[in-house]
C-alpha cells in the first residue's frame, strides 16, 4: 500500500512539475501594466508543486502504513474487485468509442448486457431483459418525449436510428 | 410558477431527487449534475425548480435508506442511521420516518424563509463588493470546503489547486492566449465543468461501487405501512427548544461556503446530545438526536441557496451545480442577480417553498416507490446511470469530445477517490476558478500590481483570515493532527 501511495503521489508531483515547466512560457503574454497570462497558473501550479512536494516527503517518511492512521486513504481492492473495474472502464470505452458509428440504441444494446455481466449479475431474466428494455426507456424518454439528441450513427446505422428517432 | 411544467418539474424533480438520495451509491450531487444537462432546454424558472427540488428531495431521501436499511444514502444521514435506524430495529421504523420527515419538512421550511428574507439583504450589502472581495470570497469558499473535505487537509487543497488548474485550461479570456490545450480543438474551449463533474461525481463513483462484492436485495427493517405508529404532538411539544435550534444551526452553516448539510447535521446532533435530557438514550434510537440531525439538514438547503443567490458563491457541492446551471442559463451568478433577473431568483424561493411542501406527500410516495426498487438488480442501476451520464454529456453540446471528457474524468476521479483525494474541492475549484482568477487580475490592475489590496481593504481581510483560519482550525482544535497534515 505505502509503494502504490508513493508512485501515485510522485505521479502528482511530475505532473504538477511539468505544467509548472509549461507554464513559464505565457508568462510575458501581457498587455501594459498588466499581469500576464501566466500569472494565475504560476501561482497556482508553484502552489500545488509545493505541495505535492511536501506531501511525497511525508509519505516517505510516513511510519504509519497502517490503514486505521490514514482513513483517507481508502483498502486497497482484491483482485477480483480491480478486475471489475477494469472491465468496467473498458465496456464504458468501447460505449463512447462505438457511439459515434453505430448509433446510440445498437451501442447502448451492446454495452449493458457485458457491463451487468461484469458486476457479476447472473440472473437470466436480468441479463435478457435489461438492455433491450433500458434501451427502450431511454429512447422513449430522452429522444421522443424530452426530444433531447442521440447520437444517430453513420451510413447504415444512421439509416436505422432514424426508424426510431 | 403555477404552470402545469413547473408543477410537474417540482413533482420529478422530488421524486428523483428523494431516489438519488436514498439509493447507496448515487448522492444528492450526483442527482442534480445528472440532472443539468436535461435542463438546457427548459425555461430558467423550470430548470430550477427541478433542480432545488431535486437538491430537497435528495437530502430528504439520505433518510430513507438510513432508517430501513441503516446504510446513509448521504454523509449527512449518519446520526439517522444511529438513532433512526435503532428505531426501526425496535419495530418503529414507520415512527422514525414520521418524525424524520416531518421535521426536515419543519427545517427546510425555516431555510426558506430566512432564505426570503437574508437574500436581497446580502445582495445588497455584496454591492460594496470589488474584485479584492471576490477573490478572498472564492479562496474562502475553496479552504473551508478543502479543510472539511474529511481526511488530509494537504490532499484537500491539493485537490481544489488540481480544480483551479483544470478552470485554467483553454482560451485565456483576457489576452486570448491560448493555455495548455496541447494544440488540440477539444480543449480550446476550456473544459466543460458540466461534462467534468458528470464524470468525476457519477462515473467515478460506479466504478468505485463496481469493485464492491455483487449486492443481493436487502429486506427493510420493521416497516410495516406509514399508517401505523404516527408520532405525539406531545413528543414535539417536549422537543421545542430542541425543533428551534436545529434549524437555526442547519440554516447558518449551510450559509458557510462549502459547509452544507453533513457539518449541519453533525453539529445540532451533537448539540442535541449535549443539552438532553437523556443523554444515555443516544446511540439507541434517541428521537430528539433525530429530530435535530434532520431539522438541521434540510434547513442546511436554504442557507446555501441564500449564499449563492446573493454572493454566487456556493454553500455546498450541490450548489456547486446550481452556479453551473444559472450559468448554462446565461446568468451570471452574484449580487446582481436579484435585481438584473427577480423572476428567476424569486421563482426559485417559490421553488424551494412548494418543494419543501410537497415532499410531504412525495416522500411518502417515494418511500413505496423505493422499497420497490431496492429490489431491483443493482447492477442494472449501475448500467442505467452511466447511461444517463452518455446521454447528458452529449446532450450539452452534441459533441462527441464531451463523451471522452466525460470518460477522461471519470477515470481521474477513481483514482482520486482511491488515493484519498478528495472530489469536492476539485469540482469547486473548477466552477471557481475563472472567477478567482478574474478577480485577482482585475484587483492587481486597480492597485497597479501592488498585492497589498488583498489585506488592506477591510471586507476581503476579513475574508482571507476566515480562509487561513478554515485551513488551521482542524489543525489547532486537534494537535495530533498536524502529523495528518
Amino acid at each position: 500500500m505505502k509503494r502504490s501511495q508513493l508512485i501515485a503521489n510522485a505521479a502528482v508531483l511530475a505532473f504538477f512539475l511539468f505544467m509548472l515547466i509549461l507554464a513559464f512560457e505565457l508568462q510575458e503574454v501581457r498587455r501594459f501594466g498588466e499581469v500576464g497570462s501566466g500569472f494565475w497558473p504560476l501561482l497556482v501550479l508553484s502552489s500545488a508543486t509545493l505541495l505535492s512536494l511536501a506531501l511525497l516527503i511525508k509519505e516517505w517518511r510516513s511510519k504509519s502504513p497502517l490503514k486505521e492512521e490514514r482513513p483517507e486513504v481508502k483498502e486497497g481492492p482484491s483482485s477480483e474487485g480491480r478486475k471489475k473495474v477494469i472491465l468496467s472502464v473498458i465496456c464504458l470505452l468501447f460505449y463512447v468509442v462505438l457511439m459515434p458509428f453505430i448509433g446510440f440504441i445498437l451501442s447502448t444494446l451492446l454495452f449493458i448486457l457485458p457491463f451487468v455481466l461484469t458486476l457479476g449479475e447472473r440472473r437470466r431474466w436480468v441479463l435478457a431483459l435489461s438492455p433491450p428494455l433500458i434501451t427502450a426507456l431511454t429512447v422513449l424518454v430522452f429522444a421522443k418525449f424530452i426530444a433531447m439528441p442521440l447520437p444517430k450513427g453513420m451510413g447504415f446505422f444512421a439509416a436505422l436510428s432514424r426508424l426510431f428517432y | 410558477m403555477f404552470l402545469p411544467q413547473n408543477l410537474l418539474a417540482l413533482c420529478l424533480g422530488g421524486l428523483w431527487g428523494l431516489m438519488a438520495g436514498a439509493l447507496p451509491g448515487i448522492s444528492t450531487s450526483m442527482g442534480v449534475v445528472l440532472l443539468l444537462p436535461f435542463t438546457y432546454s427548459m425555461s430558467p424558472i423550470t430548470a430550477f425548480t427541478i433542480l432545488v427540488s431535486a437538491y430537497c428531495g435528495g437530502i430528504t431521501g439520505g433518510s430513507i435508506t438510513s432508517i430501513l436499511f441503516g446504510i446513509p444514502g448521504e454523509p449527512s444521514s449518519v446520526p439517522t442511521v444511529i438513532e433512526g435506524h435503532s428505531l426501526a430495529k425496535q419495530g418503529r421504523a414507520a415512527y422514525a420516518l414520521w418524525v424524520f420527515l416531518l421535521c426536515s419538512i419543519g427545517g427546510g421550511l425555516f431555510s426558506v424563509f430566512v432564505m426570503m428574507a437574508a437574500t436581497p439583504l446580502i445582495a445588497n450589502f455584496a454591492l460594496r463588493f470589488g474584485p479584492p472581495e471576490y477573490f478572498a470570497l472564492t479562496l474562502l469558499g475553496l479552504s473551508v470546503v478543502s479543510g472539511l473535505s474529511g481526511g488530509s487537509i494537504l490532499k484537500g487543497v491539493l485537490s481544489a489547486l488540481f480544480g483551479l488548474f483544470l478552470a485554467i485550461v483553454g482560451t485565456d479570456g483576457i489576452t486570448g492566449v491560448e493555455r495548455f490545450t496541447f494544440g488540440t480543438t477539444i480543449l480550446l474551449g476550456g473544459i466543460s465543468f458540466v461534462t467534468a463533474m458528470v464524470g468525476l461525481l457519477a462515473v467515478s463513483e460506479i466504478f468505485i461501487e463496481a469493485e464492491e462484492p455483487f449486492k443481493e436485495y436487502q429486506e427493510a427493517s420493521g416497516y410495516r405501512g406509514m399508517r401505523k405508529d404516527l408520532p405525539k404532538l406531545s413528543e414535539f411539544k417536549r422537543n421545542l427548544v430542541n425543533l428551534i435550534r436545529s434549524p437555526i444551526i442547519g440554516t447558518i452553516v449551510g450559509a458557510l461556503p462549502g459547509a452544507g448539510a453533513t457539518i449541519a447535521a453533525f453539529l445540532a446532533y451533537g448539540e442535541a446530545a449535549r443539552t438532553s435530557k437523556n443523554p444515555e438514550k443516544f446511540g439507541k434510537g434517541a428521537v430528539d438526536g433525530l429530530m435535530a440531525a434532520e431539522c438541521a439538514n434540510n434547513a442546511s438547503t436554504g442557507g446555501s441557496m441564500t449564499i449563492l443567490l446573493s454572493l454566487g458563491i456556493p454553500g455546498s457541492n450541490t450548489t456547486a451545480m446550481m452556479i453551473a446551471a444559472l450559468m448554462i442559463h446565461g446568468l451570471q451568478p452574484g449580487p446582481l442577480l436579484l435585481g438584473q433577473r427577480p423572476d428567476v431568483v424569486y421563482g426559485i424561493f417559490v421553488a424551494m417553498l412548494m418543494a419543501n411542501l410537497f415532499l410531504l406527500g412525495l416522500t411518502i410516495v417515494g418511500i413505496r416507490i423505493f422499497l420497490q426498487l431496492t429490489r431491483l438488480p443493482y447492477s442494472v442501476f449501475s448500467a442505467t446511470i452511466l447511461i444517463l451520464c452518455v446521454i447528458g454529456a452529449f446532450g450539452l453540446s452534441n459533441s462527441v469530445d464531451d463523451l471522452y471528457v466525460m470518460f477522461a474524468f471519470g477515470i481521474i476521479g477513481y483514482f482520486m477517490r482511491k488515493q484519498g483525494f478528495p472530489v469536492a474541492p476539485a469540482v469547486l475549484g473548477l466552477v471557481l476558478g475563472d472567477l478567482a482568477e478574474l478577480s485577482l487580475r482585475r484587483s492587481l490592475l486597480l492597485s497597479l500590481g501592488d498585492p497589498l489590496i488583498l489585506i488592506t481593504r477591510p471586507i476581503s481581510a476579513v475574508l482571507l483570515c476566515g480562509a487561513v483560519l478554515s485551513i488551521l482550525y482542524p489543525l489547532l482544535k486537534k494537535p495530533k493532527a498536524l502529523k495528518e497534515v
